[in-house]
């Protein structure tokens, strides 16, 4: 599904230049639940956020259903990433003003959904994850727990083929991180593609492949306790060297 | 989407109450000065505009070919023109002439009931039935039909008749004009708006003018300029064509003179192609722009600011797939939605407001605002496009923000050392306050100059009455019996006074070709006139009654100039056929208003009171005013038993008159206008600086930690906005001069700095003012909770 060949991304002003991404190649398979770890700075997020449309690299190609997207206008990456990708953040990031359901509905506006149908998929939506007694209350009157679902409920309402979740359980205690974790895995078994940015280690175990970074390099990957051979992968997946 | 736009606006609204309240309230003030400065417009352009026949009605005026003289159009026309020259054109539907009843004083004649009520009332004319016809009239009582067909007959207008006859039906009633003549009531009329030029409380018809005023043959006489002419055009005419035809019309008696018609929409505005009430027109209409655009500016930059708090929402959106062109139209349609909110409230802040801004006003009075629907909707329709411009800007800096940044909240920064937007934002709304305070402070000083100017004669202490008598040749002995009281100093008695300007003539003068003619104004005055006003003479002597002064005659200075007489003593002139012999030069005075310029002006003598009507003026002891008065009316009610006097103070003339009161009126909306600037400055200011304390709160903090004092602090968050304002002056100064040079009549008072160094040092301090609030407020916060946040 996704596939990046020397991809780079350099952040700087005049004086000062930062390689955040160091030409890595990367790939994602469809169905995949995949981990990427690595120390404060080493590029993850810039990894998510460029395999999310969200930002464009510097150099380098990065597919996106077999489409080379690298050099996609912001227009085009967020026509691209609407109904396509779902975003969970660590910060929950909802919008304050707006309740639980308005929330989760606000990708279906994007679409252009009819109203009787955005309200269909949304409680349907809201009643699966557990929270629809809450949809008229706002985030400051919710749980940590209940935002962060509030916002995975937002992530899946369009059904996307791609979730990306930037550390979702790392504002959250252990029993609600492992909710979360738990809702991820439940959506990858259903068929849903899964990146998880995650400082535990524990987390990343449950992906099929956790890939670990360094000052914007790839250094080691592994698999995780979800891998199959039979099931993703015709050859194994070998270590890539620097 | 729609109903969660404007669920998601009403609650971003409600979120931040200061800064909505600062928004608004900048907003709701903008929209509501806009919207009293469009009634003053609005009012000022409607004038005449409730006659059916408006687009077709037109004034015969005279246009003087005579490029030396001051005035080169008038309404004075002849009557000979109408009855002879346009009754014959195929385009004129309907012609009336009429005569101001009191035409040599600015205060009208006296009207009663009773012959013992006495009514002083202006604007009553001679007039011709088919008025009726042209202007717009709806009688109340009486038939209009009928109305003007007889002689020594009279239609009042409403608050006339309650006035003269009070509780009671007017028609068949007399009414007594001087208590020398009598008309019968036969009809009343509905008074006219206060918005109309010619606004008559009477009329008498025209059939009786030769007789009242002996004037026998005026219908034949082409030399005599004393009379209105309206016309009514025929449907689909083009005005144009009646000028063709009529321009020649004086060629036999005076060449040089051109009629032409004159429409009606052009009456208040601008009767005689000058462009002074243009220019004020225009200077309160730009202010009054200017004052929206300062209202934008301010959203803008408030708008541009407050982005800030909207980012993860902006982040957000976009990371779900919003385009851009979608968080465009959600922000534009905030803006417009916050803008037509506002623009509705404005309204109704217009509406309470207009009691204070009628007393601000003075001359015009504005009704309501809800008295023109189309106005309304001229107005809604303006905040609307306000709300489209003033967002757009904004809307798309947020809609461009970067989606991961977004995210992460991080703060936009200015472009610290080149040019941006906002700056030259902030540049034009100092820009626009600091003009607006500058052209106050012109305008008040103009107007301040041309009230307590020296006119040129002494006008204080001075009483005078306009009177109509039979008794010819009775004013000197009245005079000398008014003399022998201490109280009174001097008095004399004339056609005109200097406040009210004469007519006159064309004249050629000794030295000049057979072709040369200057338009002079023409007085005829007693002995006494120049002392009684305390004129100064230039050279040569005044009147006197130790000379044979019978053919002699007194012109002013601007005369001998445009004469180019050296040496005018002994010179001569021909005025209505006679030879009179120049005596003495005055000094030139002012008539009427220094707005308006001199113009040459001879006097010749009157030797004692020879016309029907005249006027008297006295001259009192300094504080002897109550003692005067009650001498002067007793000598006058022993004198002139049969006749009406009414003496007033000088000063009432100058009070009553209109041109100053519009200086007046000027003045004080351009105060107004000004102070409400720098209250919307104000608010713009204090709404960036919190902003922009907030943006700076880490730099505060950690300036406090190591210890910077709030001196340096409050350096730190002044010296940008300061600049700003010094900038500012770059366009602000030179704007006003150019009003300054522009500003209209023929006296202007002398420019000095201060004007610009006061208003500049105002903006600053009030910008100092509202920093130092927000610096005193940020220095108070404890910088350990600033740092524990970040």
């Amino acid at each position: 599904m996704i596939r990046t060949v020397k991809l780079t991304k350099i952040f700087g002003t005049e004086e000062v230049e930062t390689t955040a991404l160091n030409a890595i190649n990367f790939e994602v398979k469809k169905g995949e639940f995949v981990a990427v770890m690595g120390p404060s700075g080493c590029g993850k997020s810039t990894l998510m956020n460029i395999i999310g449309l969200l930002d464009s690299p510097n150099s380098g190609e990065c597919y996106f259903d077999g489409v080379d997207v690298a050099r996609y206008k912001e227009s085009q990456r967020t026509e691209l990433r609407k109904g396509n990708i779902g975003f969970i953040f660590q910060s929950f990031n909802l919008i304050d003003e707006l309740n639980v359901y308005e929330n989760v509905e606000l990708p279906l506006l994007a679409l252009k959904t009819p109203g009787a149908e955005r309200k269909r998929i949304v409680e349907s939506l809201l009643e699966e994850l557990k929270i629809s007694h809450r949809k008229k209350h706002f985030p400051k009157q919710l749980s940590g727990g209940q935002q962060q679902r509030v916002a995975i409920a937002r992530a899946l309402v369009t059904k996307p083929k791609l979730i990306l979740a930037d550390e979702p359980t790392g504002n959250l205690d252990s029993a609600n991180g492992e909710q979360v974790m738990q809702i991820l895995e439940k959506l990858n078994i259903e068929g849903t593609t899964i990146v998880i940015v995650t400082h535990s280690a524990e987390h990343a175990s449950r992906a099929h492949r956790i890939v670990n970074l360094f000052d914007g390099h790839i250094i080691t990957e592994q698999f995780g306790k979800k891998f199959t051979t039979t099931k993703l992968f015709a050859e194994p997946v070998f270590i890539q060297e620097n | 989407m729609i109903k969660q736009f404007f669920t998601l606006a009403i609650r971003n609204i409600l979120k931040d109450k200061i800064f909505s309240f600062i928004n608004f309230t900048n907003l709701i003030i903008g929209f509501a000065t806009f919207i009293l400065v469009t009634l003053i417009i609005n009012e000022e352009l409607s004038w005449d505009k409730k006659n059916e026949n408006y687009d077709r009605i037109y004034r015969l005026q005279l246009f003087m070919d005579e490029p030396a003289s001051t005035t080169q159009h008038t309404w004075s026309v002849t009557a000979a023109l109408s009855r002879h020259d346009l009754v014959n054109l195929p385009e004129i539907e309907k012609i009336a002439l009429l005569h101001d009843v009191s035409d040599n004083n600015m205060e009208g004649v006296f009207l009663s009931p009773d012959k013992k009520n006495q009514f002083l009332v202006r604007y009553g004319y001679f007039s011709d039935q088919t008025i009726f016809v042209i202007l717009s009239f709806k009688f109340l009582e009486g038939d209009i039909h009928q109305a003007l067909t007889q002689p020594n007959t009279i239609v009042l207008s409403k608050s006339l008749a309650d006035k003269l006859f009070p509780s009671e039906k007017a028609i068949g009633k007399l009414v007594y004009g001087e208590n020398k003549v009598h008309f019968t009531v036969t009809g009343v009329y509905a008074d006219f708006p206060s918005n109309s030029s010619l606004n008559p409380q009477y009329l008498v018809p025209m059939i009786s003018f030769a007789a009242i005023s002996n004037f026998k043959d005026y219908e034949s006489d082409y030399w005599s300029y004393a009379f209105y002419t309206y016309v009514l055009l025929k449907p689909n005419t083009n005005p144009a064509n009646v000028d063709k035809q009529i321009y020649g019309a004086l060629k036999n008696y005076r060449k040089e003179h051109h009629p032409y018609l004159r429409p009606l929409s052009m009456l208040h505005l601008n009767p005689y192609f000058h462009k002074d009430y243009w220019v004020f027109l225009t200077i309160i209409s730009a202010t009054a722009l200017f004052i929206l655009i300062l209202s934008s500016i301010n959203y803008i930059n408030l708008q541009t600011a407050n982005a800030t708090t909207r980012l993860r929402e902006i982040g957000i959106k976009k990371s779900v797939g919003f385009s851009k062109k979608m968080l465009l139209q959600q922000f534009v349609g905030e803006s417009i939605l916050t803008s037509f909110i506002s623009g509705v409230l404005g309204i109704y802040l217009a509406q309470l407001s207009l009691p204070l801004f009628n007393k601000i006003i003075g001359s015009v009075v504005l009704t309501s605002v809800f008295d023109s629907w189309s106005l309304l909707g001229f107005i809604l329709v303006v905040t609307l496009i306000t709300g489209l411009l003033s967002g757009l800007y904004p809307a798309y800096v947020i809609a461009s923000y970067n989606p991961v940044k977004a995210l992460k909240q991080k703060f936009v920064q200015d472009d610290v050392n080149g040019f941006s937007l906002k700056k030259a934002l902030i540049v034009i709304q100092f820009s626009i306050s600091l003009f607006l305070l500058i052209v106050s402070f012109i305008v008040y000083k103009q107007t301040n100059y041309m009230l307590t100017m020296n006119m040129g004669y002494n006008h204080n202490n001075l009483m005078y009455a306009n009177i109509t008598t039979y008794k010819v040749g009775s004013f000197e002995p009245v005079r000398d019996r008014l003399l022998k009281h201490p109280e009174i100093e001097d008095a004399c008695y004339s056609n005109y006074i200097p406040y009210i300007l004469p007519g006159g003539d064309d004249l050629n003068w000794e030295g000049s070709k057979s072709d040369d003619k200057v338009f002079v104004r023409i007085s005829k005055v007693s002995y006494d006139y120049v002392t009684t006003f305390k004129m100064q003479m230039a050279c040569g002597r005044n009147f006197s009654r130790d000379y044979a002064d019978k053919n002699s005659c007194l012109i002013n200075e601007t005369a001998t100039r445009i004469f180019n007489w050296k040496d005018p003593i002994g010179k001569r002139m021909k005025v209505f056929g006679k030879d009179y012999t120049v005596v003495g030069v005055m000094k030139d005075y002012y008539p009427y208003s220094p707005h308006n310029a001199i113009e040459p002006h001879l006097f010749r003598l009157m030797a004692d009171s020879v016309g029907l009507t005249g006027l008297y003026t006295v001259r009192f002891a300094p504080g002897k005013e109550q003692q005067a008065m009650q001498i002067v009316k007793d000598e006058f009610e022993r004198s002139y038993p049969e006749d009406v006097a009414q003496f007033r103070d000088y000063e009432h003339l100058i009070n009553i008159d209109l041109g100053n009161k519009g200086w007046e009126s000027f003045r004080n909306i351009t105060i107004f206008l000004a102070v409400l600037s720098i209250i919307i400055s104000s608010i713009g200011l204090f709404g960036l600086v919190m902003f922009y304390a907030k943006r700076k709160l880490k730099e505060i903090g950690l300036r406090k930690v190591f210890g910077f004092s709030l001196g340096s602090l409050y350096f730190t968050m002044t010296s940008g906005f300061i600049t700003y304002i010094l900038l500012s002056v770059l366009l602000a100064w030179p704007a006003g001069y150019w009003v300054y040079k522009n500003l209209p009549g023929a006296t202007r008072y002398p420019l000095q700095i201060w004007e610009f160094l006061l208003a500049t040092a105002i903006t600053l301090l009030v910008a100092i003012l509202t920093i130092s609030f927000q610096v005193m407020k940020a220095s108070l916060v404890d910088p350990a909770q600033i740092l524990k946040d970040e």
